[in-house]
């Protein structure tokens, strides 16, 4: 089976010389978790962000679910693969003058053109997921972090992605409420939904993850299953951050 | 019930002690006070109410709401400004039907037209010139008017100016600074005098048309800067949010850029509708017979020769109340918005 994300050789700079991304390659299969773990700086926002076209890159090939780009993409197939990748932000990024409901359907409704009461079922259904369906006619204002993380993933759930992306999605939350979170993505995983997670969290990395990506300064320093990335790190660097984490 | 009130009543003067007599300084502070309002609210009250003669308002109230409009017809200004009345109240009161909110601002906008329907006549009713159209109901007619047209324009200027072709953004952002630059008064005597020169002969447009399209011409360009300003708050996170959600560029524009900017524009605007109603008695050294207008011509009138004061004291009276009233409309559109505001 094609691999859902399929990268060769990416490789991007902001400023001359300074590489955000160096040569990077990877591939995630179908129904696999990818944490990709490094310092900040390292890149794993920025090759996340590539995936759907919200950062462009300067060499290399990247094909996603069967739609490829390259260095300078046609509008119409990065829209292509937006319509099947969510992405949950760090800041959440909810719309503060919509409720929790409209938040959840303004794209299935004006992006793949559904009943306004189709994707309303479908939001109600995905709130209730993640356990916050008394919620769906407040405004993302007057509720707590954790309970505006789990609306973004369900806001990205709503257009039935083949593929969802975290960009650090607990960071920005207080220690209580990150594993209200975690749980809903865990759930995610045990459904055999594709994810790639940038994250600090090691329990998750360990328990959900199938593949593990370490990062630094734009490269890719080591790929391995989890059981062997913690116990038995190959690279210097890696321990050494693995070290820093866990104390 | 009593018991409460009288309660209430206890409370109250409990705290005028506390505040005004509670101290020697304060007692010699409040009396200071008194001894200076006192005589001057006197003297005021005796004016006001002995001195005045209120005979040239009351006796005109018909002209300073609807002007020479014909008396048969009286009822569809009537009609107008009561259908306008109740949106009002309709908007400051909090419903918690959607349904209401959601077809509040189309209330709002089909007010020009059927203003123009119930004013001009045609399908079924006479028509009435406009040289007939005066008082409140031209100057209500003129500001709403105004406002609502000027404001899909300035959006449309504002994001003309932050557009990304080169040609688009300067004619736009020209526009506008030509606009700021000019008094609004010959703006104003623009349209009145030079558009009729600039059309093709045969073609008329009236008066008060022209009086509006100068209005909407002056207030988009202010309007533009306002958006301007609320959708450059927007962070930029927003649109990277819609983006990942698929949305198309003019998607982005009108589910999340417009309705964030116009909340975060909101004090801006209100401050802007204050000042096009306020504005709007410029017309009358133009010759529309507006609120003012019909004042002016009052006093014209050899009958209520002097009685400058009072026909002025009504006017100011009457645009602080509808002043008051936009004001207090806008304050309850910020509660609705803050809310609904984020923390972050």
């Amino acid at each position: 089976m094609e691999p859902v994300i399929k990268a060769k050789n990416i490789s991007k700079s902001y400023q001359k010389g300074i590489l955000a991304l160096d040569d990077v390659s990877l591939e995630v299969n179908q129904g696999k978790v990818l944490v990709v773990m490094g310092p900040s700086g390292s890149g794993k926002s920025t090759l996340i962000r590539t995936f759907n076209g919200l950062e462009t890159f300067d060499n290399g090939e990247l094909n996603v679910l069967g739609i490829s780009i390259n260095s300078s993409p046609d509008i119409r197939n990065i829209k292509r693969i937006r319509k099947r990748v969510g992405m949950v932000f760090q800041q959440f990024n909810l719309f503060p003058h919509l409720s929790i409901l409209d938040n959840i359907t303004l794209a299935p409704i004006n992006v793949q053109n559904r009943s306004r009461f189709e994707a309303e079922e479908f939001g109600m259904l995905l709130l209730s997921q993640m356990g916050i369906n008394s919620h769906a006619q407040k405004y993302p204002g007057q509720l707590s972090g954790g309970e505006q993380q789990r609306v973004a993933i369900a806001r990205a759930l709503a257009l039935k992605p083949d593929l969802l992306l975290f960009d650090e999605p607990t960071s920005a939350l207080d220690p209580e409420r990150i594993n209200e979170v975690l749980d809903a993505m865990r759930n995610l995983a045990n459904q055999g939904m594709t994810m790639i997670v940038v994250t600090h969290e090691i329990n998750f990395a360990k328990e959900v993850s199938d593949q593990i990506l370490f990062m630094d300064s734009g490269k890719v320093i080591e790929e391995s299953t989890p059981d062997i990335f913690f116990s038995n790190a190959k690279h210097e660097r890696s321990r050494k951050f693995l070290n820093q984490l866990i104390n | 019930m009593i018991k409460n009130l009288s309660d209430n009543f206890t409370i109250f003067f409990k705290r005028i002690y506390k505040k005004l007599l509670s101290k020697y300084s304060y007692i010699f502070k409040s009396s200071l006070v008194c001894i200076i309002c006192i005589p001057i609210f006197l003297k005021l009250f005796n004016w006001v109410i002995f001195k005045f003669n209120w005979n040239v308002v009351i006796s005109n109230l018909p002209l300073f709401a609807f002007g020479s409009f014909p008396t048969s017809k009286i009822w569809r200004p009537i009609v107008w400004i009561i259908y306008i009345f109740i949106l009002f109240c309709l908007s400051i009161l909090n419903f918690n039907k959607k349904w209401i909110n959601r077809n509040l601002l189309f209330g709002w906008i089909s007010s020009i037209p059927l203003g123009v329907f119930l004013l001009y006549g045609g399908i079924g009713l006479t028509p009435v010139m406009t040289r007939n159209w005066g008082g409140l109901t031209l100057t209500i007619f003129l500001t709403i008017c105004s406002l609502f047209l000027s404001l899909p324009i300035g959006i449309a200027l504002a994001f003309c100016r932050q557009s990304s072709l080169i040609i688009v953004k300067k004619i736009s952002s020209l526009y506008i600074d030509i606009m700021r630059a000019i008094p609004l008064i010959s703006v104003l005597f623009f349209g009145q005098l030079l558009i009729p020169l600039f059309l093709p002969y045969g073609v008329e447009v009236d008066r008060v048309w022209r009086a509006i399209f100068a209005f909407t011409m002056f207030l988009s360009a202010y309007i533009a800067e306002d958006i301007r300003g609320g959708l450059q708050s927007i962070p930029y996170t927003q649109i990277e949010a819609a983006n990942s959600l698929g949305l198309n560029q003019y998607q982005i524009m009108w589910f999340v850029e417009i309705p964030q900017s116009i909340q975060i524009a909101l004090p801006a605007l209100t401050n802007q509708s204050i000042g096009l109603l306020q504005n709007t008695s410029l017309m009358s050294i133009l010759g529309l017979v507006e609120l003012l207008g019909v004042g002016r011509s009052i006093l014209a009138n050899p009958e209520f020769i002097g009685q400058y004061i009072e026909v002025y004291i009504w006017l100011a009276s009457v645009y602080w109340l509808i002043c008051t009233m936009i004001a207090i409309l806008s304050r309850n559109l910020e509660k609705k918005i803050l809310v609904r505001k984020s923390y972050f």
